[in-house]
């Protein structure tokens, strides 16, 4: 017993001086590492030498889609979306200024992007075919919504969508798109701008969406994501 | 008379494992520091988040690590290189207190030397990151606080390499076509895998290691038979989001791969290394999709694999000349998620169908074998706080005097499984859970299993735990 424990010592000594060495050939292989970059498909968001187009299609095409047309609805189309509108968005979460909670759960790492490449992104999802619209019955709710989005709720101050976001939901400059976005994430940001101070450069819509129902913000958001061209 | 070491205790002796390991890990974590570009001052969140600058929901669904999201699975098959190169060192804890419903019944009581006492279970160092463009990894050593107990009752600890998985990989993507493809050096068959439902990290994603009874009584060798045993050299290829395929060799991680098997080797009676009979192949395919907040996988896997039996007894090596037992594995897995906050519900199924033909006459002496083990699960987080799964494991095979004969009469590996479990992420770094096995068949009978007049419910344990990664 003795001995074969004096063995497996012996073993175990041996064992640690084989480790040490592999993770020194190891550890020298990973030094040359650094110059290995690769432009043309990187996913380093912290390397301003990256084009926007790359970061666009190897990172943010994961959850938004390569042609902007998220699958998830926990994350916003970004097809077509106004140029401005990304671009000061993508500033937001880059001085971590937007804080809602999808924002910082995924959207706060982006803290090195240059200038060149927010405008890059932007340029790339804004210059696509605009998010298509999810086709919805016409129903009571639908008519609801169309009326919101159209004529407001003027005894409770709730101004009309399309006052700001354009008659058909396509956005100008700051103001961005909602035709054909996802109703869950609109919903979502409704709540963010009702509830919170998260989303400071919307601070508008906090007045607009402070009397707006529960109700009527589904009905709302559910016509709206069935504007555009259809799915 | 059991050595049961203070909590104090332990964090002393662990602050001393440090140190006298300093020689055999220094280099490999003073190397990988060395060569960081972008390092940051160390934050109390694990090393993927600081790369990623994401929260753990991102790649965790409802935050229940390691359990995947779609975009946690391209994070992996894109070889862990999103993000920025920064420090990658992380470390985890785990606490935990199990005790066995009945644990003084039969020949072998105590079944739980501890049972009931809180212990610091394991501790973990992880070096995981991106390292280039291309190439990022992911390498766990673990040190398990209570390994073995010797003679008087002392327990001894070891530490071992554990998870790892280095790629290179790259994607091609536009918007007719998105090809990610990679080239994968890991440790263990399915550890290289994405989806939850195949067995390296699939459920129970922590579990007892006290009770003697807590688990099924055997698994294939798929199932983390050949885990920090083997080198697997692999090729994979996910395209459109849609299509998975992957081929694997392994051998024996010894000589030059032994970093993949610390803590087994040869000539260890008792953590051996297995050996390997020439290479072996594993192969996987996968089909999925994705609507709405829904995703679904439906897969199949297979390993071919020869190994030596070791002389457990004397000289810790294989007997070679005795031949090899081949065992056949082919499985199908299924998965389903639905994440869209504040809910994150997610859904396993696994089978695994064994043939083994033992030419070495030391495992199996009734001739050719097979074995069935199936897994199905179902968890379900809400606001990525409060959570609770249950499980189903089940285990079948053939009779075989030698494999099963020490587990019952009837000489059969069957036995039947209900895990239910509740967890609360107390942050996204820490979770605090309570979990239940509840055996309704063991060793091929529902009551009086050894023949002593112990029922499959005394093995039930209850286990409380504590896992945190900083």
């Amino acid at each position: 017993m003795a001995v074969a424990k004096r063995q497996t010592k012996k073993v175990n000594q041996m064992n640690s001086t084989r480790l040490g060495l592999q993770a020194t050939v190891f550890s020298a292989i990973l030094l040359t590492l650094p110059a290995c970059t690769n432009l043309k498909s990187s996913r380093d968001v912290s390397d301003p030498g990256v084009p926007g187009r790359v970061l666009a299609v190897q990172v943010c095409s994961s959850c938004h889609g390569v042609t902007g047309e998220s699958t998830s609805p926990a994350f916003p189309k970004l097809a077509g979306q106004q140029k401005q509108y990304l671009v000061a968005q993508l500033t937001d979460f880059k001085g971590h200024e937007r804080r809602d909670s999808r924002g910082t759960e995924y959207m706060w790492g982006f803290t090195h992007l240059s200038s060149r490449q927010v405008d890059e992104l932007a340029d790339y999802f804004s210059s696509q075919t605009p998010m298509q619209g999810h086709a919805e019955a016409a129903d009571a709710g639908m008519a609801r919504g169309e009326a919101i989005f159209r004529q407001g709720i003027p005894d409770k101050g709730v101004v009309q969508c399309a006052s700001c976001h354009g008659a058909a939901g396509e956005g100008q400059g700051t103001f961005p798109r909602l035709a054909g976005q996802h109703a869950n994430y609109l919903l979502e940001q409704i709540k963010v701008f009702q509830l919170t101070d998260q989303r400071p450069r919307g601070a508008v819509m906090k007045q607009v969406t402070h009397e707006l129902s529960d109700a009527d913000a589904a009905a709302v958001t559910r016509y709206i994501a069935s504007l555009g061209a259809a799915r | 008379m059991n050595t049961i070491p203070r909590f104090e205790t332990l964090l002393l002796f662990l602050a001393r494992l440090i140190r006298w390991r300093v020689s055999a890990i220094g280099a490999l974590c003073t190397g990988l520091l060395l060569s960081l570009v972008l390092c940051e001052p160390a934050m109390a969140v694990p090393s993927f988040a600081r790369q990623t600058g994401q929260s753990c929901v991102a790649c965790h669904a409802g935050g229940q690590f390691p359990e995947l999201t779609p975009y946690g699975r391209l994070f992996k098959l894109t070889g862990y290189t999103m993000g920025e190169r920064t420090n990658p060192l992380a470390m985890m804890l785990v606490a935990s207190a199990t005790t066995t419903q009945n644990n003084d019944s039969g020949p072998s009581a105590p079944h739980n030397t501890l049972n009931g006492p809180a212990i610091l279970d394991f501790a973990s160092i992880f070096i995981a990151g991106k390292a280039s463009d291309n190439i990022g990894g992911f390498a766990q050593y673990t040190n398990s606080f209570y390994d073995s107990q010797d003679a008087n009752g002392v327990w001894h600890n070891r530490f071992v390499a554990d998870n790892f998985d280095l790629r290179y990989a790259d994607r091609s993507v536009d918007a007719n076509r998105d090809l990610i493809w990679g080239l994968t050096l890991h440790n263990n068959p399915t550890v290289q895998d994405v989806w939850n439902s195949t067995p390296a990290w699939g459920y129970p994603y922590v579990s007892t290691t006290q009770a003697e009874n807590g688990s099924l009584p055997a698994g294939t060798l798929l199932e983390g038979g050949l885990a920090q045993h083997v080198a697997g050299v692999g090729g994979y290829f996910y395209l459109n989001k849609s299509i998975y395929a992957e081929l694997t060799s392994y051998q024996t991680a010894k000589n030059s791969l032994s970093f993949l098997s610390y803590g087994n080797q040869p000539g260890d009676t008792t953590n051996p290394l297995v050996q390997l009979d020439g290479n072996s192949i594993y192969w996987r395919l996968a089909y999925t999709k994705e609507w709405d907040a829904h995703n679904i996988m439906v897969g199949a896997m297979g390993l071919d694999a020869k190994v030596y039996q070791n002389d457990t007894t004397t000289t810790g090596l294989p007997l070679t000349s005795l031949g090899s037992t081949h065992y056949q594995d082919v499985g199908v897995d299924a998965q389903y998620q639905y994440l869209l906050a504040p809910h994150a519900l997610t859904a396993h199924f696994r089978s695994v169908w064994e043939k083994i033909d033992d030419a070495t006459g030391l495992v199996y002496t009734d001739g050719p074998a097979n074995l069935n083990s199936t897994m199905a699960k179902v968890s379900y987080v809400y606001r990525d706080k409060y959570g609770g799964s249950l499980a189903y494991t089940k285990v079948s095979g053939s009779p075989d005097t030698t494999a099963y004969g020490g587990l019952g009469p009837q000489n059969v590996p069957d036995s039947e499984r209900w895990t239910p479990e509740l967890f609360w992420l107390i942050n996204q770094n820490t979770r605090l859970g309570a979990q239940f096995n509840l055996f309704t068949q063991y060793a091929g009978a529902s009551s009086n299993y050894d023949g002593a007049g112990r029922s499959p419910g005394d093995n039930n344990t209850t286990y409380f735990y504590l896992w945190t990664a900083f």
